[in-house]
């Protein structure tokens, strides 16, 4: 799943999270289809936040998973030695991994290495 | 370029001259608020007399990193919910941060997402007035800010040292600076008065265990500041993550499943933030 500004919503595109305005109220579920009608009346009712499923949004500037994952083995080379934070890498990794892939495939990545 | 002492720098950052200068209604406020009987309403009224400052102001207490769920829509309110340490805060420095978010825009976001990291934390742990903790996230790299704003040339040989040559940015401050951004920050806060709480915090951040009185908010703070640049958002002046002081661990550690729901609530809120950052360039 991904967050992106209502902006970037396109007709076809499916919630995975409910959709909110700021104050919290709720306004659709996760599953609903969006439609550049519906896009239009959440953004009226000031939701700024959707949440969708896979990763439709290529971002200005936004990395693949896999050069993010090198990027992030880069950031803690310094830092490679203390325990806290290889915990702390891994569970960033495994966050990424399961945002855009899914638990199953973390679970599956997870086999495969261990085997 | 002529190499500069530590003497020398210390008494150029006295005599801040490419800094803005400080809003002279910084001092009426300082006043007002020795008096035991000021009320936030009056407080208020004397800040919204000025309006591009107000309009700065909710600006800030309105975005995401603070995560106030109700919009806030008077500085009165402001004042009431968030306490004057913040708002007070948040005017001295809000013309320096004008300056950098067009200047840096990466700093700006680092800056950001450890007020959001260290907001998050703090709420966790049950710190009363977590937005104290936000701000000082806000304005932990204050020397850097300083740095950049009033020795240009020579904030530009730190980062390209940085790059070059793989080093952490603290290292290089010292070679070049004879002090690095935290003492920096810290001659500055001091001298803006800011409160202690938050300058202890930001003149400890990579050595948090030494911050006595304050030592579990520079642990936060310090905290923050690890888990912003892991995650990859914005940029502090060198890529690496900072070296984790156990001491602090210790005060604020927290569960594998504690930090994946941490992880879970910095994410939503960076992307609420990143808007912020964009919504805030477009309009400039």
């Amino acid at each position: 799943m991904q967050r992106i500004p209502i902006k970037m919503a396109a007709a076809g595109m499916k919630l995975a999270r409910e959709a909110a305005t700021p104050e919290g109220q709720v306004l659709c579920g996760p599953g609903t289809e969006l439609s550049a009608d519906l896009i239009q009346r959440l953004e009226k009712q000031g939701v700024m936040i959707l949440t969708v499923e896979g990763h439709p949004v290529k971002m200005p500037g936004e990395l693949s998973l896999a050069e993010r994952l090198r990027e992030l083995d880069r950031r803690f080379s310094k830092v490679a030695g203390d325990p806290v934070l290889k915990a702390l890498k891994n569970l960033i990794a495994e966050y990424w991994i399961v945002q855009e892939k899914g638990e199953d495939y973390l679970q599956e990545l997870k086999k495969r290495i261990s085997s | 370029m002529t190499q500069l002492t530590p003497q020398e720098i210390r008494s150029r950052l006295k005599d801040i001259q490419s800094l803005p200068t400080l809003p002279p209604i910084v001092s009426r406020l300082n006043e007002m608020v020795a008096d035991q009987n000021i009320t936030a309403t009056k407080l208020g009224e004397v800040i919204e007399k000025d309006q591009v400052l107000t309009s700065k102001l909710l600006k800030m207490v309105n975005s995401s990193f603070f995560g106030f769920p109700q919009r806030i829509g008077t500085v009165s309110n402001a004042l009431v919910l968030l306490g004057f340490n913040v708002i007070k805060t948040l005017i001295v420095t809000s013309s320096i941060f004008e300056v950098m978010q067009a200047a840096d825009v990466g700093l700006f976001k680092h800056s950001l997402g450890t007020a959001t990291a260290a907001g998050i934390i703090a709420r966790r742990k049950g710190i009363k007035n977590p937005e104290e903790i936000s701000t000082a996230g806000l304005i932990h790299d204050l020397g850097k800010i300083v740095v950049r704003a009033e020795f240009p040339e020579l904030y530009q040989k730190i980062i390209d040292s940085t790059r070059e040559n793989e080093v952490a940015i603290q290292q290089v401050e010292l070679e070049v600076l004879g002090m690095n951004h935290e003492e920096i920050g810290g001659i500055v806060a001091r001298q803006w008065n800011l409160p202690d709480r938050l300058t202890v915090a930001l003149e400890y951040h990579h050595r948090p265990d030494k911050a006595s009185d304050f030592a579990q908010v520079a642990a936060i703070i310090h905290f923050s500041d690890i888990l912003v640049t892991a995650v990859g958002f914005g940029d502090g002046g060198d890529p690496w993550v900072p070296a984790l002081s156990h001491t602090a661990w210790e005060q604020i550690k927290f569960s594998r499943q504690e930090m994946k729901e941490i992880l879970e609530e910095l994410d939503e809120k960076l992307v609420e933030l990143e808007n912020f950052t964009m919504d805030i360039r477009e309009k400039e």
